[in-house]
């Protein structure tokens, strides 16, 4: 805690959300090239399959020949409505198509998060108690080390190895199609069994980083005159450890944990094309080749909006957990 | 009626880690502590106190080093593994320890805190434990409602409750207290200790006190033991060691403490300074009566007397000058005045002793005598156990100087200022000239008088009361005295001048931890400086006693009305 996080107001919020969907709304039409030329091509061929007065007409239908204050206007109203257009490749309402993926996507995120969080401060924790051990050493600098490769190498060496060498687990996908499951849990099995590489992929990158958290303040914890009292009582060590040391040590780690879905999603994005998941990242990346516009902005505000919620529970949560701050 | 030992503790020794080295904090410390008795421990900060009171209830850290026995009920503590000492914490020794936000957690509520304790060692039912804490709080007279609120939220008095309160939660028969006292204001002191005091009368169970304020160790225990760098210096009965100290450490602390000292100034030990690791005695660098041996010799802790051990190579505070029957007569045979009458009169090393009484009542004449400038009929002078004996402790250094009410105004105005001061140095003929001239200088400055050229070939007739008084201290300190005896040098001034001069003279008292007889008829000024009083009248001593207990509470007759009480 010794940085203290400066803790926004409702807002600020607003403020920043304000100034990202307009940036949102810029960028992609800073962006060379054109979505009609994409229109109706294939991934990877690149051809036009319009003609000129088909783009007009697609253009006017769009509001694409507007002058750009207008169609940032109505692109406000819109949004505002809840209505995020409609996407140019896949012809159909872009929240309907973000909504259909993210489920996907988030409890890729989430699980990833909570897992990364639960290994990462239980090491954290025996690393602070036994610090300077070789245990300590150890831990510090494998999980330093690892915290330092991106998600989606670590992505890469994992589809290499479990998938595709040992095939343990499923090459791409969400979940096995064409497949009649004899019941319910064979389905969920499929689904795991499906995520798990993701998951741990997303989840490995992240354990650095709580590790280091957590092992951190417990170490300038433990040296607290209230251990101290704790001991004299005569608890028990777990009690101590995990009670007392780890108590005081949660608001920063649930705070830090709500910060970290942001990071993690952005990691998802790049995980799930590795993985052909079907999530909202590799929705992004088919609205990215295509250049379609209305897709790539309605899952940018969705992702921002996601990131902004959690930090400021992040904020009401760390108020709630530490009773000295009021 | 001899109570069973509840602790007792053998040469403890903690070695805190240090780089690659280690600070040894706590060495060869033992006590013992007897069924409801309180064993307070003092010293300055550093000692190793709280060291003593962590290795106890072995809540040191692993890499914390202690040594030693502890057997507290015929179970040697020091044996157990964490895991069986956990029986013996809190349930059997329990401790309060020192007050501040920390010792909190600060995320549990107070209930919380107390109640873990309780659920741990005591077998009690859910009502029965709302019951407890109700009761406990109540004890250290805190409203129920504040075991919801969590420690931040009390002041630092109510948070020193609680921690009582949770100390004694599973009713310990040994508590620790690490410094009950500090950070509380004057009102909050007083009612914690008066809990303390009554929480003990109650429930009888031993303590072992620390705190480095003399006032609550006198309050609270039976037996005190004086600290010092991690070695005790000083043991025995509190109330004998805070009458009688023993240990010239010991004596520095009281002197240093307000409250038992409420009349006098307060002044600190002087710091030594220790440049290198010295073997022997490790108070020898702020110690004022320390001989060549002390730097070889380490002192044992010993017994002086009965129930006091002192650790000193020389038995503790010496008896630097020792008058014994003393006995003087002026005048013929057919006419005698009896001047002293079988005057017998201590003075301990480093100590202030006054000696009053009204004019014409013979102390001029005891003090010439004590200094060896005039000779007795009778009796007989010590100083550092050789006889006195006409000039032989007066002409050399280190030895007796004696300064006479505005010595130079009427016989001598015609010396300047360098000369006076250098006279006595002269006399002795055993430094060099340069060595003289430094001398002189910094025995001026010493005594806040200027060094110029111009000050120094002043004649002493031009020089105001004021500065002939310093001018008469700077004299005696060029020859660096064990004792200084002064004879009413501050009647003649005006009281601004006066407490200006004490307080230097108190000043380099304490700096340089020479004693002195301070001889005057103001009785405001003896009780503020003395640690010792002798009354004198017509010729006899008949009052003597610590500045406290005379002031108090006189014996004689005449004392009282001298005093007035
Ligand atoms: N954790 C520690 N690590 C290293 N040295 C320590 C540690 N705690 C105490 N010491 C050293 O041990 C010595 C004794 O400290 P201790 O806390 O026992 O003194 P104390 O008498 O309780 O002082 P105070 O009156 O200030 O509380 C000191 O020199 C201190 O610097
Ligand atoms: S006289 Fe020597 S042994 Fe005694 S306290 Fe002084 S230095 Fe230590
Ligand atoms: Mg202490």
């Amino acid at each position: 805690m010794k940085k203290k996080r400066k803790i926004l107001g409702f807002k600020q919020y607003i403020i920043i959300f304000l100034c990202i969907i307009t940036l949102n709304f810029f960028i992609p039409r800073l962006m060379p090239g054109d979505p009609f030329t994409f229109l109706s091509a294939e991934e990877g061929q690149d051809h036009t399959a319009f003609s000129s007065e088909d783009i007009e007409r697609h253009k006017k239908y769009y509001g694409l020949d507007q002058p750009l204050w207008q169609q940032y206007i109505s692109y406000v109203r819109n949004l505002l409505k809840g209505d995020l257009g409609y996407s140019i490749h896949y012809k159909e309402e872009v929240l309907t198509l973000v909504l259909s993926r993210i489920a996907w996507t988030l409890s890729l995120v989430i699980a990833s998060v909570l897992l990364s969080a639960a290994i990462g401060v239980f090491l954290g924790t025996i690393s602070a108690y036994y610090r300077n051990s070789s245990l300590d050493k150890i831990l510090y600098s494998g999980l330093i080390t690892l915290s330092e490769v991106p998600s989606f190498i670590i992505a890469l060496v994992m589809l290499f190895y479990f998938a595709a060498h040992l095939k343990l687990f499923p090459l791409s996908g969400g979940m096995s199609h064409f497949v009649d499951f004899s019941s319910r849990w064979e389905m969920i099995k499929d689904i795991l069994l499906h995520a798990f590489l993701p998951l741990m992929a997303l989840t490995i990158t992240r354990i650095g980083e709580f590790y280091l958290l957590a092992r951190n303040s417990m170490i300038s914890i433990l040296d607290k005159a209230y251990i101290k009292t704790a001991r004299g009582k005569g608890l028990k060590r777990r009690r101590i450890l995990f009670y007392h040391a780890l108590r005081n040590a949660i608001p920063p780690i649930v705070t830090r944990i709500f910060l970290s879905f942001g990071g993690a999603l952005g990691g998802a994005v790049l995980v799930e094309n590795v993985f052909n998941y079907p999530g909202v990242g590799r929705l992004m990346r088919q609205g990215v080749f295509f250049r379609d516009y209305p897709l790539i902005q309605g899952i940018f505000v969705v992702m921002t909006l996601f990131v902004l919620v959690m930090n400021y529970t992040a904020d009401a949560i760390y108020k709630k957990l530490d009773p000295r701050v009021s | 009626m001899i109570k069973k030992a509840l602790l007792e503790v053998k040469n403890l020794e903690v070695d805190y880690p240090y780089g690659t080295e280690k600070i040894t904090a706590v060495r060869e410390v033992s006590f013992t502590i007897e069924e409801g008795n309180v064993l307070g421990i003092i010293g300055e900060s550093g000692s190793g106190k709280t060291s003593i009171a962590l290795a106890l209830m072995g809540l040191h850290d692993k890499a914390v080093e202690t040594n030693g026995e502890i057997l507290y009920n015929d179970e040697y503590l020091h044996t157990l593994s964490e895991k069986a000492l956990n029986k013996y914490r809190w349930r059997d020794i329990a401790i309060v320890f020192q007050n501040h936000l920390d010792v909190l957690n600060p995320v549990m509520t107070i209930r919380e805190q107390i109640l873990e304790a309780i659920k741990k060692h005591l077998n009690l039912g859910k009502k029965e434990m709302d019951k407890k804490i109700k009761e406990l709080l109540k004890m250290v007279h805190l409203e129920e409602k504040w075991c919801h609120a969590y420690p931040h939220q009390l002041s630092g008095g109510m948070r020193q409750k609680v921690l009582i309160a949770m100390s004694l939660a599973c009713d310990p028969k040994l508590l620790i207290v690490d410094e009950p006292t500090t950070a509380l204001d004057a009102i909050s002191k007083e009612e914690i200790l008066q809990l303390l005091e009554g929480l003990h009368k109650n429930k009888k169970f031993a303590m072992l006190l620390i705190s480095h304020d003399m006032y609550v160790i006198q309050r609270l225990s039976n037996k005190i033991m004086v600290m010092y760098e991690g070695r005790v210096l000083e043991e025995g009965v509190t109330k004998d060691v805070l009458e009688n100290p023993m240990h010239v450490y010991t004596r520095g602390l009281l002197d240093a403490s307000l409250d038992i000292n409420p009349y006098q100034d307060l002044w600190g030990i002087p710091e030594g300074n220790k440049d290198e690791e010295t073997a022997g005695c490790i108070f020898q660098e702020r110690c004022y009566q320390k001989k060549e041996s002390c730097r070889e010799k380490i002192p044992e802790l010993q017994y002086v007397s009965l129930e006091r051990k002192v650790a000193c190579n020389r038995g503790g505070i010496i008896t630097l000058l020792e008058g014994r029957h003393i006995h003087k007569t002026y005048g013929d045979g057919r006419n005698p005045i009896i001047a002293c009458n079988n005057c017998s009169i201590k003075v301990r090393s480093g100590e202030i002793v006054a000696l009053i009484g009204q004019s014409g009542s013979g102390k001029t004449t005891l003090a010439t005598i004590l200094s060896g400038l005039l000779e007795e009929d009778g009796g007989e002078v010590l100083f550092d156990e050789k006889s006195v004996l006409g000039n032989n402790f007066t002409s050399r250094k280190k030895g007796i100087q004696i300064i006479f009410q505005d010595p130079f105004s009427a016989t001598n105005g015609g010396f300047t200022v360098e000369e006076i001061v250098k006279e006595p140095l002269d006399i002795l003929k055993s430094d060099t000239k340069e060595e003289k001239n430094r001398m002189v200088k910094k025995a001026l400055e010493e005594v806040q008088l200027p060094i110029t050229k111009d000050f120094l070939q002043r004649k002493c007739s031009s020089l105001s009361g004021g500065q002939r008084q310093r001018l008469a201290i700077a004299r005696g300190l060029v020859m660096e005295p064990k004792l200084l005896i002064a004879d009413e040098i501050s009647s003649m001034l005006d009281p601004s001048t006066k407490a200006n001069v004490l307080r230097l003279l108190k000043g380099l008292q304490n700096k340089f931890g020479f004693a002195m007889l301070y001889i005057t008829h103001d009785l405001a000024l003896a009780r503020k400086i003395s640690n010792k009083v002798y009354i004198m009248y017509q010729g006899n001593i008949i009052e003597e006693g610590s500045a406290c207990e005379v002031f108090e509470k006189p014996q004689s007759d005449y004392g009282k009305r001298l005093l007035g009480v």
